[in-house]
Parts: structure tokens; C-alpha cells; sequence
């Protein structure tokens, strides 16, 4: 029994680097196609489709209940769509074909197909869900050490740097609870980048922080945004997508209601729907 | 998952290979093949036994004693060596035979069980003769006889004989000839294990009554000089003690024999004189602990603490097993687990002993005490355990799976290296509960024939009837064992606390 991610060869690859890997423009690094999902009788997702450019940042805004987690939770199979194409990089999955049995049972070629699809992004939740038992460097080394084998010194040296590019140098000897809710956020991202994945996935990154603590969590990710990594961004700070975002959807009701650049979709909302999310965001009182 | 299972079972079975190997270095029992105790017995002055076996007989005669029942068999209070009427007999019996003697010390309750699974080949315990077991087992002629006494407390004057137990309490070994005589006679019986026990609970008022072997009691009223009791009757009926075998062990003709010989040549009376004739008064209290102290801390280091930790670690093994199968998709693993679990649960670890160490020879398997022991324990463990471990790995947040699987992990990985060291952390205080239970529960191995610390108390109470002074120590032993325990569990928790807040 072995994990199911493939194995990079770790001897031609560029050892300390921790740029975001490069990508041919022009080609959509992330295609989803018609996808669609229910749980029980009530359809989360109905039919969504959309592209994703690489080296380029998609936010994702919606009221809550719209189905935007559940779509960024599809991309990385944390949730098993129920019909629809993913593709990411090189790796395309037909959910369509995916039944899985009772207890959400998925037979061996599936679950290696899957994480074939998972190794090639890297999740950031919205609870960080730190490993609370190991230290912010061990956090970081699970997944290129454990599941993909790279050597630890070289891990453990890629991790370190990951972790000055998100200013926590001074805490990599200590537990998750040692930090504050920012630092373990930026923790939660630079684990995600240790994978080295060709697309980021963040979850509402923001809406569990108090909000002084949000600016040095957007902070961190408009760095990363700048220096040319995908990201696919769930979020509710308008701002942010309006500075960052090469592409925004507007998601309600398990549709893709508007899509556009932030100069469309926030500043010149064509459907009603958008119109009223975006008021009710700005002018909450 | 395969992996993970063939490891768990390589794991165990190397451990119950390795604690095979003590116990039968080590024979369950401290009297192993004992030449003849004193130097008057005739014939087996001789260290060899006679050149010339008597037909029907094995080379060695496995024979099954309480070793706490004086005088007829017990330890020697100085030597700690097994002897009493009995054993000494027996010597001698086994002398006249050509054979050797090999003594496994059973509590009565389970001798006949015993017997029968073939743990030994003969019961030279003072059995008393009847029909039932006549029919049951090969009974010898009698070697000894004698009647049975009514002992009363000092003062009571209702009793007066058989005919005046109606109505009256009793206390009896359950399985005994006296059970039966004071049962006919119209008293209501109160188990107990041993004489001594019975004389205390009559002492103390809790019972009115204790009918047993006249030798017995002179013997016990003999080492005492304020009993508090007194025999007031004789029962009419003699009682007769028989060895017993297995049907058709074909040993009884010879033995027959032999008890006519030593009869014949005064054997039998000298042995009788020696432990039936008043003796000096018993050893004090504190010379008894004092020579007790390093028998029965030997006993907690050998058997109670090794049996207690191998017991442990194998059902911990068992019990993440028994929690992951309880919680598989796979509805035939999660009902064999929840079946398994209510199983081990439901039924008394007493009763759980008795059928591994007693049960499974009738299917041809037979295990030595203490493997059985490691067994039935591990067995226990693991249906408690696994509740424990289930509800820790239950309790930590579905994130830590999710993070897991976002990285690439597999399940068995994420459980191994995410899971289990944080669910480790909510378990530790309720497995240290089942740890210690299991410390006091390694005792009642005694009734599958293992000398731990109970019983060696139980041993060395025997021979002065001190049950309530060897009790008291065993307990303070037991106690200091768990002091340490929960020292350990402390530790535990702090190292394991380091990644959370205080």
C-alpha cells in the first residue's frame, strides 16, 4: 500500500526554487466543465462552467449557500461531483463516470485518479486545519516529505523559505496554538505551497480571522498573486478580488450568474442577482 | 490496510510466542517434581524412583493439590516448599508406583474442570468419595478417613447437631462434600474459597455454622489460641478420601495397591501422626510478613506487572482493530466489531478466563496458563479499549482528514502519522483507567492456574490461615503498582499536552 500521488523526480528538479511552476499561456491551466452536484434533493451545484488562465488569480464571490465552496471543494475532490469534467493540468476527471458506493466507498483506480487530480493543487481552508501536533516546519514537511518523498534536507530547506516568504521565519520551531490566527492561516498557505501545486485553492481564507488580522492573510496572498502563482479564491473581500482577480465569477444558486474581469462583474454588474449581492455586501445596514 | 493487519497479527503472535516460552520454562505452579519432604518415608528415601513401574502408570503422574488447604496440602511456611498429608502421601504412593510426581496447584473450584482438560492426571486433595463423582471419575480407594465436625461460635448453644442446621446459614466451599452435608441438613450454603475464610465469617457472625474435615479443623483449632469457635458435633457419616482421574485412566488398580502397601507397612500412620497431632502455635503476623515481603513482590514482578503490560500492549493492538472496523463503510466489518465489542463487554472476564484456559482444550487447544491469560486479558482490553480509541479519533475535526487527504495522504497514512498521535492525547486518561483495572483483574488469573501476587498471598496465608494480614499486604503492593502506574500516565500527559494550550 503507497500513497497514491505520483512521485516528482526530485533529482532534476530546481532543489531550493519556491516560484510557482511556469506554464504555457494560452492554454486554460483549469477547465470545468457542466459540473454538477446535489446533496440529497437539494442541487448545490447545477451547472458550472469555466476556465482559468495560468498564472492567473479567479476569485469567486456568491451569498453563502451558493455552492462556491462545494465548487472549489470539487476541484480538489473533497467533494465527488456528481456529473461534470475537471481538469487540471494534465489531469482530467469525468465525474460522470465516478459512482461511488455507500459511505462515499471509491474503488482503487478511482482513488489513485483522484489523487493524480489532488497533487496538482494545494488547499488553503478557511479553519487552516493545521496538523495541531506538529511544529509549523513538520507542518510543512508532511506532504513533500511523507507522501512524495523528497529528501528532508532539501524539503527543509524549500519549507523554510516558504516560510520567510510569509514572514514567519521567527515561529518554525513552534506548535499551531503558539500563533496567532493570521500566522496560522499564512502557515496553512505556505503548506499548500511546500506541494508544490500548479494551482492554489483558497476557501474563504479570510472569514474565520479577526478582522485586524485579515489584512497580513490578503497581504500575503496578493504577493503571491504578483509573482505569477494560479489562484482559485473563494472569498467575500471585494476589495481584494477588485485589486488581485484577472477573472471573477459571481456564483448564486449553483449557476455561474456573472463572469468577467473585477471591472465587469463589481463595478458594472449586468444581472439583477449580482446587483443586489454586491449592495448587500457594500451597504450592510 | 493489509499491511497494517498482517503487522498487527506478526506483533501479536511474536508476543504470545515469546510469553509461551516462560510459562513453560517455568511450570505454573512453584512445586515442580518434589522428592519425598521427609526422611522417615520408607521407601522413598530413595532419590530415584523405583526401577520397575507399576503397570498403568505414566512415567510422570501430573497431580493436581490446592497448595493452600493445611494440613493436607499447603507451603511450608520457612522453605516455601509444597508439602502436607497429602503431598507427602502422595510421595510416598508415587514411590511405591516407579513414577515421578509433578504437583500443578489448582484452586479447588477449578480442580475438577482442570482434571477433566487435562492439565493434570490425578487429584490427591483430600476428594471426598461419593456417587456422583463415582460416576463421573475414576475414584481410588480410600487412603483416609475421617468424619465431618459442626463448629459454632463460642456462646451459641442452639446448635447442637446435623439435625438443629435447618433453617441455619452455612459457609462451605461450593464444590465441596461439606456443601452437601450441611445442604441435606437443611442449611442455606454461603460460598467461600477456603476453611480459613469459612471459620471467619462464622467468627464474625455472618454465618452460623461451618461443617468440614475434623483433621482440618483440629489442625486450624490447634495453630489458634483463642479461636472463638468450637466443634460441638461429629456428623455420623464417615467421609472417605479418594484420588480421582479421568474415566479409564486405568491407574486405579495399581494405586489401589499401593494404598494397601502403605497401609500394610505403616506409612500411612506415621504420616498421619506427623500432621495430625497437635502442633506448635503459628508463626506471629510479622514474621509472616517479613518472610513473605520478597516472595510476593517476586510474584508481581515476574507474572502480575509483565502479565499486565504484555496484556495491555497486545489489546491496545486489538483494540485500534476492533475501533477501525467498527467504523468501516463495510456494514459485515462494523457489525462484527460492534458484535465483538458487546461480546467482551457483556460477559464477566472470570467467565472469559475459564473458557480459554478450560473451554477450548474440549476443541483440542490447549494453552499454558499464562499465554492463556495474555490472551483472555488481551481479549478484554481490546473490547474496552476500542470504545475509547473510536470516540478519540471520532472527536478530532474533520479537517485533520481533509487537510491529510489535500496532501496527498492515503487513509492509512493519514491514521498512522495525523490521527492517532491526536486522538493518543483524549485517549491516554480513560486507557490508564483500563491499565489499572487490569493490574487488579491480572488476580483472578489464579483460577486458570497462573501464581500471581493474589495467589501467592493466598499461598503464603495458607499454612497459619492469616488470609486477612496477606491480604492486607497484596493489597498495598497492588497499590504501590498502581502509584507507579499513574506516575506514568502523568508523564504521559504532559508530553502528549505539549501541542495544546494550557
Amino acid at each position: 500500500m503507497t500513497d497514491h500521488t505520483p512521485r516528482p523526480d526530485h533529482s532534476t528538479t530546481d532543489g531550493g526554487s519556491v516560484a510557482p511552476p511556469t506554464a504555457a499561456r494560452g492554454i486554460p491551466l483549469v477547465a470545468v466543465d457542466h459540473l454538477a452536484k446535489s446533496f440529497g434533493a437539494h442541487e448545490v451545484l447545477k451547472d458550472i462552467s469555466f476556465t482559468v488562465e495560468p498564472g492567473t488569480v479567479t476569485c469567486v464571490i456568491g451569498p453563502s449557500g451558493s455552492g462556491k465552496t462545494t465548487l472549489l471543494r470539487s476541484l480538489d475532490a473533497l467533494e465527488i461531483p456528481d456529473a461534470g469534467v475537471v481538469r487540471v493540468g494534465d489531469c482530467t476527471v469525468d465525474f460522470g463516470e465516478i459512482h461511488p458506493g455507500p459511505k462515499r466507498r471509491l474503488d482503487r483506480r478511482t482513488r489513485e485518479l483522484l489523487a493524480t487530480l489532488r497533487s496538482k493543487s494545494g488547499m488553503v481552508f478557511q479553519a487552516h486545519n493545521l496538523f495541531a501536533h506538529r511544529t509549523v516546519l513538520q507542518n510543512l514537511l508532511e506532504g513533500p516529505v511523507v507522501v512524495q518523498g523528497e529528501p528532508v534536507a532539501q524539503a527543509t530547506e524549500r519549507a523554510r523559505r516558504l516560510l520567510d516568504e510569509v514572514g514567519l521565519s521567527a515561529h518554525v520551531d513552534k506548535y499551531p496554538f503558539q500563533l496567532s490566527g493570521g500566522q496560522q492561516q499564512r502557515v496553512g498557505i505556505a503548506r499548500a505551497l511546500a506541494l508544490r501545486p500548479q494551482v492554489v485553492l483558497f476557501d474563504e481564507p479570510t472569514s474565520a480571522l479577526d478582522p485586524e488580522l485579515v489584512g497580513e492573510v490578503l497581504g500575503v496572498m496578493k504577493t503571491l498573486a504578483a509573482e505569477g502563482w494560479t489562484m482559485v479564491v473563494v472569498t467575500h473581500e471585494l476589495r481584494f478580488a477588485r485589486q488581485v482577480a484577472d477573472q471573477v465569477l459571481f456564483i448564486d444558486e449553483g449557476l455561474v450568474v456573472e463572469r468577467g474581469t473585477p471591472e465587469q462583474v463589481i463595478g458594472d454588474p449586468q444581472q439583477a442577482r449580482t446587483k443586489a449581492f454586491l449592495r448587500r455586501i457594500m451597504e450592510p445596514i | 490496510m493489509k499491511r497494517v493487519v498482517l503487522t498487527a497479527i506478526a506483533v501479536l503472535l511474536a508476543v504470545l510466542f515469546t510469553c509461551a516460552l516462560p510459562s513453560s520454562a517455568a511450570p505454573p505452579a512453584p512445586a515442580a517434581t518434589t522428592p519425598p519432604t521427609s526422611p522417615a518415608v520408607p521407601t522413598g528415601s530413595a532419590p530415584a524412583p523405583a526401577p520397575t513401574r507399576a503397570p498403568g502408570i505414566p512415567a510422570t503422574l501430573r497431580v493436581g493439590t490446592e497448595g493452600v488447604y493445611p494440613p493436607f496440602s499447603y507451603h511450608d511456611e520457612k522453605t516455601n516448599k509444597l508439602t502436607g498429608f497429602d503431598i507427602e502421601y502422595m510421595d510416598a504412593l508415587a514411590a511405591k508406583l516407579g513414577t515421578k510426581v509433578e504437583y500443578v496447584e489448582t484452586p479447588w473450584d477449578a480442580m475438577f474442570a482442570a482434571l477433566e482438560t487435562d492439565r493434570f492426571d490425578l487429584v490427591a486433595n483430600q476428594v471426598t468419595y461419593n456417587e456422583e463423582r463415582a460416576a463421573l471419575y475414576d475414584l481410588s480407594e480410600p487412603y483416609i478417613e475421617t468424619t465431618g465436625v459442626i463448629v459454632v461460635r463460642d456462646g451459641d448453644d442452639s446448635i447442637k447437631s446435623l439435625a438443629d442446621l435447618k433453617g441455619k446459614r452455612a459457609a462451605e466451599n461450593l464444590t465441596s462434600n461439606w456443601a452437601e452435608v450441611a445442604k441435606n441438613a437443611g442449611a442455606t450454603i454461603v460460598g467461600v474459597d477456603a476453611m480459613a475464610l469459612a471459620i471467619d465469617n462464622l467468627r464474625q457472625g455472618r454465618v452460623d455454622v461451618v461443617v468440614n474435615d475434623k483433621l482440618a479443623i483440629q489442625n486450624y483449632l490447634a495453630t489458634r489460641p483463642d479461636p472463638g469457635v468450637k466443634v460441638v458435633a461429629e456428623t455420623d457419616d464417615t467421609s472417605r478420601s479418594v484420588f480421582a482421574a479421568r474415566k479409564g485412566s486405568g491407574y486405579m488398580p495399581s494405586i489401589n495397591k499401593a494404598i494397601n502397601e502403605l497401609q500394610a507397612d505403616g506409612t500411612t500412620k506415621r504420616i498421619y501422626d506427623k500432621y495430625f497431632t497437635p502442633k506448635a502455635q503459628a508463626p506471629s503476623r510479622w514474621d509472616l510478613v517479613r518472610d513473605n515481603a520478597w516472595p510476593m513482590l517476586r510474584q508481581l514482578i515476574k507474572v502480575t506487572i509483565p502479565l499486565t503490560f504484555i496484556s495491555f500492549a497486545i489489546g491496545l493492538v486489538l483494540a485500534l482493530l476492533v475501533a477501525l472496523g467498527r467504523m468501516s463503510p463495510n456494514p459485515v466489518l462494523s457489525n462484527l466489531a460492534r458484535f465483538y465489542i458487546s461480546v467482551i463487554r457483556g460477559t464477566p472476564l472470570l467467565v472469559q478466563l475459564f473458557i480459554i484456559f478450560y473451554g477450548l482444550p474440549e476443541f483440542g487447544v490447549k494453552i499454558d496458563p499464562f499465554p492463556a491469560a495474555v490472551i483472555a486479558l488481551s481479549l478484554n482490553v481490546a473490547g474496552y479499549a476500542a470504545e475509547v480509541i473510536r470516540a478519540a479519533i471520532q472527536s478530532l475535526p474533520k479537517g485533520q482528514w481533509e487537510a491529510a487527504e489535500t496532501i496527498g495522504m492515503n487513509r492509512v497514512t493519514t491514521l498512522r502519522r495525523i490521527i492517532i498521535p491526536q486522538a493518543a492525547r483524549t485517549a491516554v486518561p480513560p486507557l490508564s483507567n483500563t491499565l489499572i483495572s487490569l493490574l487488579k483483574d491480572t488476580s483472578l488469573t489464579s483460577v486458570i492456574l497462573v501464581v500471581d501476587l493474589l495467589r501467592q498471598a493466598q499461598i503464603a496465608a495458607a499454612p497459619s490461615l492469616q488470609f486477612f494480614t496477606m491480604y492486607l499486604m497484596a493489597a498495598v503492593y497492588y497499590y504501590l503498582a498502581c502509584l507507579v502506574l499513574s506516575f506514568i500516565q502523568s508523564r504521559t500527559e504532559v508530553r502528549l499536552n505539549r501541542f495544546v494550550a494550557s
